[in-house]
């Protein structure tokens, strides 16, 4: 019985492995190879004009430094507007707290392309379509209802009494952020930008839809090269797109590690 | 010359009702008031709102003569300690109690020094390096004391600090509370339901009745030995409510139970309550004296006095207490000699 259930679990972890790191695996391996069909079994060749071409190619780098541009702006921007709303929704009436939090999930659980209508013709009416603020503003969407559901959920379990005591102590309300709840929420803040930035990132059709095909990013290379059949740029565009996921989540597990506690 | 603190005609809020309607004190720089209350009568949020961590209703809040009413809580020079002492968790606990100091733009030596300085006043220095979640109770509540008092306040509010402790913390927080007082000149206000919190900090104890009016001020043996009134004798919890009559006899008035008469001086005839502690009345066994006789019903043993239900022959009920080392058992038959009362109108 107990050899049994051991089995199950040894199975499960290689079935876990083998679906998280296969794809992966596949996309290295296609982006450093050129010529590689089926039925062979190993590459002929390595070869890393992918790489190459990712850097060096003008489109490939304008497409780059959009999808980067767009990831960073999103993760500050909506973390600078979700971190208050977040928290003066958590801290008001529960009338407030559900309808912003039934806001912030309709953004999330909107289908893209709906949303990505809505939003293109919002973004028009502005002048901005085809552009990359319009671009931005379509990707602050998303960006913010994650974020606001993040902050909400933080604030939610906050220990209000910690500043509480400051006041007291003396804090004034710049001293009070300073001093005690930027540092204690660090670990969320991390949690929140990265979220920002991989919403971002990884966005296709609203990229799509509202830059209208002027605004080149990362995604949107990767899907033209794989329809186009460049499989070797395809795979390194889409390793270029994972990277900064995993890099992303390597910081926002350290800077959670450093962080002493978040109050609750 | 203005008290410290001096509160007058505060309307004190629960949610959006007036909790409080109308209250007045005083409290003088270096001493302490208990404000004693049943729970949920209103005593942290009387705090709450001197503090300015919730709006008062109407009233006024002056301190050191200042009105300090509509101002934000660190512009009050009141330190409000909760009931589970707040310590910031990201910081170690000299950072923790040199904070205020630290706000203050001194310099972060010279905030050490101090904050070294205090937490050794209390006897905590030994864990100055210390993580504030790496502590015990009681230290937790000498550091969230230490850090109070290096804000140097004009007020401190504490609480109940001692009410979530267990005997041997309780005892600690007790000593540590009474070292803060003497090293600090603020006046103190210790909000608590425990009598014997109030004997051991309090310079002086006032109660929060049910209508939310505060009785005056009195220090702890006078208000045990005279409470202004029955609601506070029941809220001091140490007195057995004997139910009777004040009768008249002569010029003299009586007051009279099942387990005899007491003499009850301006006392005014009708139903009365007398209240009596534990050693102002003695329990005999058998029928020598000249008192009614009574049944003991049964016997419920604290940790300092016995409380015993006795009965007479018309069936009619009252509760004694008496000294815990009294023998007598549930079945014997006893009289009562009442030594000293106190006598209330009442049913």
């Amino acid at each position: 019985m107990r050899s049994r259930e051991s089995l199950l679990r040894s199975l499960s972890f290689v079935a876990l492995l083998l679906f998280a790191t296969a794809p992966l695996l596949m996309l290295i391996v296609t982006s450093l190879s050129r010529g590689w069909f089926y039925p062979a079994v190993l590459p002929p060749s390595l070869d890393a004009s992918g790489w190459r071409d990712l850097v060096n190619d003008p489109a490939r780098r304008v497409a780059l430094t959009n999808s980067l541009l767009l990831g960073v702006g999103t993760a500050i921007v909506a973390t600078l507007l979700a971190l208050p709303l977040g928290r003066a929704a958590a801290l008001s009436t529960r009338a407030v707290r559900r309808t912003v939090a039934l806001l912030a999930f309709a953004a999330v659980a909107l289908p893209p392309v709906a949303l990505g209508v809505g939003l293109q013709l919002s973004v028009l009416s502005l002048g901005l379509g085809g552009t990359l603020m319009g671009v931005f503003l379509a990707h602050m969407v998303p960006a913010l209802g994650y974020l606001t559901l993040v902050f909400l959920g933080v604030f939610t379990r906050w220990d209000t009494r910690l500043e509480e005591a400051a006041a007291t102590l003396g804090a004034d309300g710049v001293m009070r952020w300073r001093l005690v709840l930027l540092p204690l929420l660090r670990r969320p803040i991390a949690d929140a930008m990265a979220l920002g930035f991989l919403v971002s990132w990884a966005q296709v059709a609203l990229t799509l839809l509202v830059g209208g095909g002027a605004v080149r990013t990362l995604p949107l290379e990767v899907l033209a090269m794989l329809q186009a059949g460049q499989d070797q740029h395809a795979a390194t565009g889409a390793l270029a797109l994972a990277i900064p996921a995993l890099l992303v989540l390597a910081v926002s597990r350290t800077a959670a590690r450093d962080t002493a506690a978040v109050a609750a | 010359m203005s008290a410290t603190l001096d509160v007058h005609d505060l309307g004190v809020l629960f949610g959006d009702r007036i909790g409080l309607p109308s209250l007045s004190l005083t409290v003088q720089g270096g001493d302490c008031l208990a404000v004693l209350g049943a729970s949920g009568s209103g005593k942290s949020s009387l705090l709450r709102t001197l503090a300015g961590l919730q709006a008062a209703a109407s009233g006024r809040i002056a301190v050191n003569g200042r009105d300090v009413t509509m101002l934000e809580p660190e512009q009050r020079g009141i330190v409000y300690l909760h009931q589970e002492p707040v310590l910031f968790p990201q910081l170690s606990v000299m950072e923790n109690v040199a904070f205020p100091l630290v706000i203050r733009r001194i310099a972060k030596s010279e905030a050490q020094r101090r904050a070294l300085e205090m937490l050794a006043r209390l006897q905590v220095d030994g864990v100055a390096t210390h993580r504030a979640g790496a502590l015990s109770g009681g230290q937790r509540h000498r550091v969230a004391l230490a850090r109070a008092l290096c804000a140097d306040p004009a007020v401190l509010l504490l609480d109940e600090p001692l009410s979530s402790l267990d005997p041997g913390v309780r005892g600690d927080v007790r000593e540590a509370l009474l070292a803060a007082r003497a090293a600090s000149g603020a006046a103190t206000i210790l909000v608590t339901h425990d009598l014997d919190d109030c004997m051991a900090v309090a310079t002086h104890i006032t109660t929060i009745g049910a209508g939310g009016a505060l009785s005056a001020p009195a220090t702890p043996s006078a208000l045990l030995l005279a409470p202004p009134m029955l609601e506070v004798a029941q809220l001091l919890g140490v007195y057995a409510t004997l139910y009777g009559v004040v009768e008249m006899h002569g010029s003299a008035a009586m007051f009279r139970w099942i387990g005899g008469v007491i003499a009850a001086a301006d006392a005014t005839p009708g139903a009365s309550v007398a209240c009596v502690r534990s050693h102002e009345l003695a329990v005999h066994v058998g029928d020598q004296l000249q008192a009614p006789v009574l049944t003991v019903t049964a016997r419920r043993d604290a940790a300092h006095e016995v409380l015993l239900d006795v009965r007479d022959l018309s069936g009619a009920m009252a509760t004694v207490r008496t000294f815990s080392g009294t023998p007598v058992q549930v079945g014997e038959r006893v009289q009562v000699v009442v030594h000293h009362a106190r006598i209330f109108p009442g049913h």
